[in-house]
Parts: C-alpha cells; structure tokens; sequence
C-alpha cells in the first residue's frame, strides 16, 4: 500500500506530527501521532506518544494508547504499551500487548461522538472536587488575578490529601505509678 | 523508497532529524536536520531552522538554512532567513530576504 507521507527509518521527531493524509512511519517518533488517513507503524518503527488513524497497523513498537476509527491491527512484530480502541481490532499471534483493549462504534461516524462523550465526566468533575474543597482560591484570584490563578487550585487539593496526624492514644500508666495516683 | 516525505496536509512540529534525504509537500515546523538533501516542494511550507547537504526550496521556508553543498531557490520559491552555503542560486521569479554568507 502506498502511503502520501512517510518518515524514514533513520529519521526521529521529537514532536507531534498530525494531519489530513496517510503516514507511514519507519523511524522514531517522541511526541503523538494523528492522522484521519491510514496509519502504519513499521517493524523497526518507535512511537512514544498517543497514535491515532483510519486504519492503524503496527508492526514496531507503540508506547502509548492507539486509537483507530477504522481498525486497529497489531502484526506479530508489533508491541504495544497502551490502550486500544477501535471499532475493530486486530492481535496477530506473537505480538505483544499490555493495556486495555475496547471494541467500540461500528464507523467513524459513530466512533467519535461515543468517545467523546466518554471523556467528559472525568475532566469535568475534578474541578469540583478542587472549588468545593478550597473556598480560599477566589480571594486569592481577586487579589491577583493573572498569574496566581493556578497555584491555590495546586494547592487545596494537596492540603485535603494530607492525612491528618496519628492518633496515638497515651500508654497506660504502670503499676507504680498508679499506686502513685492512688497516694495523692 | 528511500528517505522521508512529509505529504500534502501533514503538519510535523517539533525537531526533525535524519540521515536521508527528506521531501516536504506538508508543513514542518521547528528544526528540520538531515545528512542528505531537502527538497519544498511547491506546497511545501517549512517554519523551521534547517541543516542539510542540499536546499531546494520551490514552496516556502521561513528560517536560517545552512547546506554544506549548495541551496537553491527555485521559481515561485520564497525564503525569508539567511543561507550559509558555499553555493546559492535564486532562480528568476523566486523571492528571498535575508543575509548570504557564502564561507568568502
């Protein structure tokens, strides 16, 4: 199959490389890797990143999660340290997965909204969790409001962490000292 | 096929670094170093500084070039950066603004 981009196999990216084509990659990727066309991930292939495409095949190595809108398939050369999701997924025998695996959506049409609205819980509850825990941060942000805005948000949920000191009861006293109490 | 294409619609940002000769018809922004040549073509953008042998620029490059063989202009090229190269040519209708140190 030929693909419209390819990054050869001496070539290494330390970044994110995306866009509205088919890749092809040989060489290295540190950074995440997205396409709306299709994806092959070569056998002496490295991507440390989130990788996403059409079609995604793998037969190098992949650290991070993988997404297909299409199709995910692993070749026996491929290894995966991550997730997969896609309509349908592929694990030939002799590669090597470790992450969770989901079929889900039958298109790409279905695929993305599902995603989507999977994704927004998560996000949306942790900074409630940070408001209802720190009343301070509004002052703080009145006080000064451009750059400080981050660091009470930082905060509060560190103090609410911390546990609160043990609780060591006293030792009982002796025997002697007991009779002690007992004498005054 | 040797070396690496960077299609039309491809947006690569961050360092790229190679041995082999490299084609952009996409978009590649930051550093772009290569052993071998670099060839824009007319589509091509680049917003990057860019080490190579050899520079052929027919799209756009927006950065400092420097080639240990030669950079070219081509017509309907544009570059705005300078060019440290032993051999430079801009090619009628090609436009450039920035400063030549040809090693002199």
């Amino acid at each position: 199959m030929a693909y419209a981009s390819v990054i050869a196999g001496s070539a290494v990216i330390r970044g994110n490389v995306r866009g509205d084509t088919s890749l092809e990659i040989l060489g290295r990727v540190e950074g995440d890797v997205g396409v709306t066309g299709d994806l092959s991930i070569g056998p002496d292939a490295v991507v440390v990143g989130t990788v996403s495409g059409a079609r995604v095949l793998i037969g190098g190595s992949v650290e991070g999660d993988v997404t297909g809108t299409d199709a995910v398939v692993v070749a026996d050369t491929g290894r995966v340290v991550g997730d997969l999701v896609a309509p349908r997924i592929g694990i030939s025998e002799g590669a090597q997965v470790r992450g969770s695996v989901r079929t889900e959506g039958t298109s790409s049409a279905r695929a993305t909204p599902r995603a989507s609205a999977e994704a927004r819980p998560a996000p949306v509850e942790r900074p409630r969790a940070v408001v209802a825990a720190a009343p301070p941060p509004p002052l703080a942000v009145a006080a000064v409001p451009a750059s400080a805005t981050p660091r009470p948000a930082a905060v509060a949920p560190i103090a609410k962490k911390a546990p609160p000191p043990p609780v060591i009861p006293a030792p009982r006293p002796g025997v002697r000292a007991r009779k002690k109490l007992a004498r005054r | 096929m040797a070396g690496s294409v960077v299609g039309a619609g491809l947006i690569i940002e961050g360092e790229f670094t190679s041995d082999e000769p490299v084609v952009v018809e996409g978009t590649v922004r930051g550093t772009l170093f290569t052993a071998e040549a670099v060839s824009i073509a007319a589509d091509g953008v680049v917003e990057a500084d860019l080490q190579a042998l050899s520079v052929s620029i027919a799209g756009q490059l927006t950065g400092n070039v420097s080639a240990s063989s030669r950079v070219d202009i081509q017509a309907g090229g544009r570059l705005i950066g300078d060019v440290k190269a032993a051999r430079f040519t801009i090619a009628d209708g090609a436009s450039f603004r920035g400063n030549v140190d040809m090693d002199v």
